[in-house]
């Protein structure tokens, strides 16, 4: 998910006061610490992006955001 | 429709065999990229062999005394270990997770930090919070959010439980232009 996708999501269920900060990046020999990325995928990883990504995969990110002090929408969402 | 939903179940399946399937966290290696020794010095062993988020919405939450909190994916507990830390037994922490397992693990890890008396673990989806409207000042989650076919729908959930006022502290992983179709269609990259 993209940064600006996951701010839009929060503004569109009714957050407010929506800030992303903490950004870190995140590369391929980090995931490889994590036991969900099985070596086939970081193996993939490897090969298939270009060098110049493989220390920045992802970055990692906190968002933050507020609910309405006074009662806003709520969209329903399926 | 039906095809949809039968990607969103395929997808729920394929994170909760991931998770399932995994014998250990990502370890101290990782935690002390993402804690502070002060704040690892808070938790429990276990909990910090099975820390598994991406970042640190505890640091970002501004807690304070008193406030009750929901950790969605709560895993083995580090991050409900030290909320429970900053809003005290004044507050209350309540740790979501879809495994039983999981959740047993972050009571183990509870009691042995001593917060057990105000932290609970629940087992239940992000998408379908087990909660009352309105019943949490603050919501945090750690590398979860990315994890569900239905993002929005958790959203419109943590909203619907949180007070007027409450926020969220969420960490996450971004993405920004194109993953290779190979990586992007992964199961494993997809729960990882």
């Amino acid at each position: 998910m993209a940064e600006r996708v996951f701010a839009a999501k929060l503004q569109g269920v009714g957050f407010e006061d929506v800030w992303v900060g903490g950004h870190r990046p995140s590369g391929i020999d980090e995931a490889s610490h994590y036991p969900l990325f099985t070596e086939e995928v970081i193996e993939l990883m490897r090969r298939t992006l270009p060098r110049e990504r493989h220390d920045h995969v992802a970055t990692g990110v906190v968002v933050k955001a507020r609910k309405p002090r006074t009662r806003g929408r709520t969209k329903r969402t399926t | 429709m039906a095809k949809d939903l039968m990607f969103q179940n395929e997808i729920k399946e394929a994170v909760r065999d991931a998770y399932a399937g995994i014998s250990t966290g990502a370890g101290e290696t990782v935690a002390r990229w993402l804690y502070s020794d002060e704040e690892l010095a808070e938790v429990p062993a276990g909990a910090v062999a099975w820390a598994l988020g991406v970042g640190n919405p505890v640091r970002y939450a501004l807690l304070q005394p008193g406030e009750d909190v929901l950790d969605v994916g709560s895993g083995g507990g580090i991050d409900s270990i030290l909320a429970a830390r900053r809003v005290g037994p004044q507050g209350s922490v309540i740790g979501l997770d879809i495994l039983e397992e999981m959740c047993e693990r972050g009571r183990r890890h509870a009691t042995e930090a001593g917060v057990n008396g105000w932290t609970q673990f629940r087992r239940g989806e992000m998408e379908d919070i087990p909660l009352p409207d309105g019943s949490i000042d603050v919501v945090i989650s750690n590398g979860v959010m990315n994890l569900s076919a239905r993002k929005s729908r958790a959203l419109a959930e943590i909203y619907r439980v949180l007070r007027p006022g409450g926020r969220v502290s969420m960490a996450d992983l971004t993405v920004e232009g194109e993953l290779p179709p190979e990586i992007a269609n992964d199961q494993s990259a997809w729960a990882g």
